[in-house]
């Protein structure tokens, strides 16, 4: 069972659920002006990027923080545990673009909402991310 | 009588000096400068003030600092006649400095650690203490240049203060004693009848706005005390945050206040304080860059260099760079031209946005300081350009108040309420809404 009382504790079902889709995953949080992206991935087979914002409750603090990260993913996320995705309006979620990635007690990911290719993505910023997640990676 | 919003900036260090400077003919009225920054930097200061500038200024005495926990004037500091590397904590020398030309009271204060408060107050020296602070504000500037053989003869030509300020303390929630001894202070430093105006600070803690009693004694009060000016600083006061019935009452102290003939300043204000000059609010002051509120106490250790955000001129606030971009396409803006007229015209954004819209994240341009450093920070050439497009656009906004009436005023904040309007899930604006109920 998932301590679902911390952010942090939804860091890693997250990130291996997205690992498992295809995505290289940059280990620490991503920089972007002065906030930082929680989960920032690339899959190199489909040359996308996906940026995730995690959330104990707090859906809307995450969806403004989600829209802004459309500026550097090519997918856009909010992940939250499973029992409060019920407060979130969905609506709203789908009309940006945004998507939403459910986390059950036990650590099981499904996706509620798919993300929308962003229409607001810099290139240079996706790019620049991609380099420093694979220099990171190469140490 | 002329009735332009006076913009004072606070000058909180001299790395500030350069901003001071190039703006200097461009529409400030005056710096402020905390007696704290004078001690540290006399020299400098009195360089400044006494030949560089030639505009007002104003010394704060910061005797408030005195009568706060003084835990937050202490820090680590080298210790003296030991090896290397042995530390104390012990006062800042600046505030010792300070403590010490204002005379045996205040420096008995650091020696005895017990903060001034109404019950340890000498009632029976208040004349003497005020007069030392006020002298230190007429005489300080002038003493550096005394002491410069070089430059001793000018002294007589260093200009005066705009104003001297009488000792000032918080005033807390329970209020009674501490507003005595602050009418106490004031009528005294009137009575002292220096060369120039005698103005106060009114300190005190935000719930007070919204306590009638309160607000009624200072109305009735302070103008029998026979000073020219009050300096309001509710501590912490934050007119982006702060609800419609404190920012009303602040408006009804403002107006009721400049009835009696007081000159009425805001000592942290932004736009909102700049607008309350249609109802008698003499100027606002602030620093570069930010410093539109403060807590009265002190930060305790070294101060985080806080990001330095893009100020939206249509919303009067500051914001993230990465928000504001979020926002840009939305808005339809896909050339410079559309920029400057939608965002932003200043001389700064024109220089930074010359080509295309997405050099505007050259606002936000980040870098890792050291190659130690494990998260990136503002680079200091972004924090420049915000702080100038700022200054600018307060320069702006003085001019704009100063040439059109309340209605107008309030019609612009409803332009950009209603422009802004889809946007309200990036930029969040409710101040708008709260300042113009409050203004109604």
């Amino acid at each position: 069972m998932l301590d679902l009382t911390r952010e942090s504790s939804l860091l890693n079902p997250v990130t291996g659920y997205i690992k498992r889709k295809g995505f290289c995953v940059h280990d620490t949080e991503m920089p972007f002006y002065h906030r930082s992206v929680d989960i920032y991935g690339y899959s190199k087979r489909n040359n996308k990027t996906i940026a995730i914002e995690l959330k104990l409750h707090k859906w809307k603090q995450a969806f403004k923080q989600a829209l802004i990260y459309q500026l550097c993913a090519d997918e856009s996320y909010i992940a939250m545990p499973q029992k409060y995705t019920s407060r979130v309006n969905l609506d709203l979620l789908s009309e940006h673009g945004i998507g939403l990635i459910s986390v059950s007690e036990v650590g099981r990911c499904r996706k509620l909402i798919g993300a929308r290719q962003s229409l607001v993505l810099r290139i240079d910023y996706k790019n620049n991310n991609i380099e420093f997640l694979q220099r990171s990676k190469n140490g | 009588m002329d009735n332009t919003p006076q913009i004072i900036i606070r000058m909180g260090s001299h790395a500030e000096k350069e901003y001071i400077l190039k703006l200097k003919n461009k529409a400030f009225d005056g710096i402020i400068i905390g007696a704290n920054i004078v001690e540290a930097t006399a020299g400098a200061t009195a360089s400044l003030v006494g030949k560089k500038l030639n505009m007002p200024y104003y010394i704060d005495p910061m005797t408030y600092v005195f009568g706060c926990d003084l835990d937050g004037i202490r820090t680590e500091r080298k210790k003296k006649g030991v090896k290397k590397g042995e530390t104390e904590i012990s006062y800042k020398r600046s505030y010792e400095s300070l403590a010490n030309k204002f005379g045996t009271f205040f420096s008995g204060i650091l020696e005895s650690r017990t903060p001034v408060a109404p019950d340890n107050f000498p009632f029976s020296s208040i004349k003497s203490i005020c007069q030392n602070v006020i002298d230190y504000q007429l005489n300080r500037i002038r003493e550096e240049f005394i002491k410069d053989d070089d430059y001793k003869e000018y002294a007589s030509s260093i200009n005066n203060p705009a104003c001297v300020f009488s000792p000032y303390f918080y005033i807390p929630y329970d209020y009674n004693d501490s507003l005595s001894l602050f009418l106490k202070l004031s009528e005294t430093s009137a009575n002292i009848n220096p060369r120039v105006p005698v103005h106060s600070v009114l300190c005190a803690d935000p719930g007070l706005l919204n306590n009638k009693s309160f607000i009624d004694e200072v109305v009735n009060k302070i103008p029998k005390t026979k000073i020219d000016g009050v300096w309001l600083w509710f501590s912490n006061f934050d007119e982006y945050e702060a609800d419609e019935d404190s920012l009303r009452n602040f408006k009804d102290l403002v107006k009721r206040l400049s009835q009696n003939n007081l000159q009425i300043y805001n000592r942290h204000g932004g736009y909102f304080s700049l607008i309350l000059n249609k109802i008698g609010m003499s100027g606002i002051s602030h620093s570069i860059g930010y410093g539109e509120k403060k807590d009265v106490n002190q930060i305790k250790g070294p101060p985080n260099a806080p990001v330095v955000y893009y100020y939206l001129p249509d919303i009067y606030k500051r914001y993230g760079v990465d928000a504001i971009e979020r926002c840009l396409p939305d808005l339809g803006i896909k050339t410079p031209e559309e920029f400057h007229e939608s965002i932003c015209g200043c001389i700064i954004c024109k220089g930074v946005i010359k080509n295309n819209p997405s050099a505007f994240s050259d606002f936000g341009e980040m870098h890792y300081a050291k190659p130690t450093s494990k998260r990136p920070s503002q680079t200091p050439a972004a924090a420049k350009r915000c702080r100038y497009h700022f200054l600018m656009n307060r320069i702006m906004e003085k001019d704009f108040v100063s040439k059109n009436n309340l209605d107008s005023i309030k019609e612009r904040l409803r332009q950009s309420k209603y422009k802004w309007n889809g946007f309200d899930k990036i930029i969040q604006f409710k101040h708008i809404d709260n300042w113009l109920v409050s203004l109604s």
